[in-house]
């Protein structure tokens, strides 16, 4: 599945660096803390938070996620908008909260992925 | 030298003991040789004027302050300059802060006087997250004209790394706090080993057990917030001397028995610090020319109930050395005459579970050599084969003042390098 396509499922709208949501989803994670994601996250996973700060843009940028997901019709700030343009992070807002999304994503094939 | 503990809280924290009362949370600080508290209540400065006015009663600078936690629910500091401009800051929270407590899921907000009696309760959701981003709180404790600290950075939860993964580029932040759980030399590593933030050690104080647990160190001229807005920018010859856990921390002990001993009159003091890790012995050895004791005083320094002075600024001092030191299945001895100065050796088992961290040097150097930079103090500090050597008479020989701020950079660099240049255990000495 591509991030456009996890998009649709999830009732969301792909709101910065719409051409990088081709990209193939990989896996999926769920947390709100960024030291959590930089630590047990994996490429090409979609990453699903609260958190609207910039700094997420860096955290999926370094641990080269496939894209992030905001829940509970949270938008990016401005910062956050601008960053993940310059950085073709595709940022997708829905109205879904956390659990719904996750579990959406889960029934589509979506997993987990612990790296050991 | 002035010993802050730059984050308290009172019993308006729905977290806190209900015995941290405005003259409680005082009278704690006192007995820890405070110089300074700085009040920081979740997302609320109702308490400050009462601690304010028990802080005036009892000798003790209170800086009024808030802990403000933001819409990432990282908490930052606002240390502010005076009540007014604490309470434009409050009502500039409360506007952005939503919800209201719940006091059998949060606890009781209590608003209390310097006498222990309740005013009231708050009934704002202090527990609770802000609207504002760290970005905005950060631009309104400034605007407010205050110092922003991020709170306990070596914490995981609500800790601005935790948080975000790391600080954010471009946040005007004046400091960091360390919390009690990171040594400092461990935290200067993680959080600034360039130099980026100066970094405060402070309790996060819930409860008056542990007011002062730890503690920053800083050369200045009085305990203001002016003071310490200079010190945290190196300005004007003020600075961070260090910090730590003035009742646990071996290195602390070491300064606290220094101090006594310059208070006393002595003009030279030797120390000596021994780690053997291998012969499972560590021994700190302090000697003085001072007045000496006879039999009677030091029976009486011996008694934790006992003390010539009332402003000894750091440590609890001999009892509480002494009492470490047979935890750690050791002893401390003490030799003195009158007119033939003091010696005083504690012994301790290396790996023994309870023997207490040795703490910064760093800051037990810092204090004494820029406190007293006409004394002459001799350190020695020996591990394994290694040793560091450092003799304020070479410090003068070399031209390097501590009383000017390159002297006293110059002096940190010297510490710095020594003490990097002991090999450090690879294996963490509590590890049975």
């Amino acid at each position: 599945m591509t991030v456009a396509e996890a998009a649709q499922k999830i009732r969301g709208s792909i709101i910065t660096a719409v051409k990088a949501a081709t990209r193939e989803v990989r896996g999926g994670y769920a947390s709100d803390l960024l030291s959590d994601v930089m630590g047990n996250s994996s490429e090409g996973d979609l990453w699903v938070t609260m958190q609207k700060h910039v700094n997420i843009v860096a955290v999926a940028q370094l641990k080269g996620l496939a894209g992030i997901v905001l829940v509970n019709g949270r938008r990016p700030d401005e910062a956050s908008l601008v960053r993940a343009e310059e950085e073709h992070i595709p940022i997708i807002s829905t109205d879904l909260p956390a659990f719904d999304v996750v579990g959406i994503l889960y029934g589509q094939g979506v997993r987990g992925r612990r790296s050991a | 030298m002035f010993m802050f503990d730059t984050h308290v809280h009172t019993c308006l924290s729905p977290c806190a003991e209900l015995d941290m009362h405005p003259s409680a949370l005082v009278a704690a600080a006192v007995r820890a040789r405070l110089d300074a508290i700085a009040v920081c209540d979740h997302n609320s400065a109702e308490n400050v004027a009462a601690v304010e006015r028990a802080g005036r009663a009892a000798g003790l600078a209170v800086i009024p302050g808030m802990e403000i936690t933001s819409a990432e629910e990282v908490h930052i500091l606002g240390l502010l300059p005076d009540l007014e401009s604490a309470l434009e800051l409050q009502s500039r929270i409360y506007r952005a802060l939503p919800g209201r407590n719940q006091e059998d899921v949060f606890g009781l907000q209590v608003v209390a006087n310097e006498h222990a009696q309740v005013l009231g309760f708050n009934e704002h959701l202090l527990a609770g997250a802000t609207t504002l981003d760290v970005d905005r709180i950060v631009a309104a404790i400034h605007e407010a004209h205050g110092l922003a600290v991020a709170s306990h950075v070596d914490r995981e939860s609500f800790g601005i790394i935790g948080q975000l993964g790391m600080i954010p580029a471009g946040l005007a932040l004046d400091g960091l706090e360390v919390s009690h759980r990171t040594p400092l030399p461990a935290a200067r590593a993680a959080f600034a080993p360039r130099g980026e933030f100066p970094l405060l050690c402070a309790s996060d104080a819930h409860e008056p057990r542990d007011v002062g647990m730890a503690a920053t160190f800083l050369l200045l001229e009085e305990p203001t917030l002016a003071e310490l807005r200079r010190a945290l920018a190196s300005q004007e010859g003020r600075a961070i001397l260090g910090g730590g856990k003035p009742m646990e921390d071996l290195a602390l002990h070491i300064l606290d028995i220094a101090q006594n001993s310059l208070e006393a009159g002595a003009t030279e003091i030797a120390i000596d610090l021994l780690e053997d890790p291998a012969a499972d012995r560590l021994v700190i050895e302090v000697r003085d020319n001072g007045p000496g004791m006879d039999s009677k005083a030091l029976a009486q320094a011996s008694d934790p109930f006992y003390t010539t002075r009332t402003t000894r600024k750091v440590g609890l001092g001999i009892p509480l050395l002494s009492e470490a030191a047979r935890a750690a299945g050791g002893r401390l001895e003490i030799e003195s005459k009158p007119g033939e100065g003091s010696r005083f050796k504690a012994t301790f088992r290396y790996r023994h579970i309870d023997r207490a961290p040795v703490g910064d040097i760093e800051t037990t150097l810092m204090v004494l050599l820029a406190g007293h930079p006409d004394l002459n103090i001799r350190f020695r500090h020996s591990l394994g084969r290694e040793v560091f050597e450092l003799d304020s008479r070479d410090l003068r020989a070399a031209g390097i003042d501590p009383t000017l701020p390159e002297g006293l950079a110059l002096l940190r660099e010297t510490i710095r390098r020594g003490e990097a240049g002991l090999p450090r255990p690879a294996v963490p000495p509590k590890v049975l």
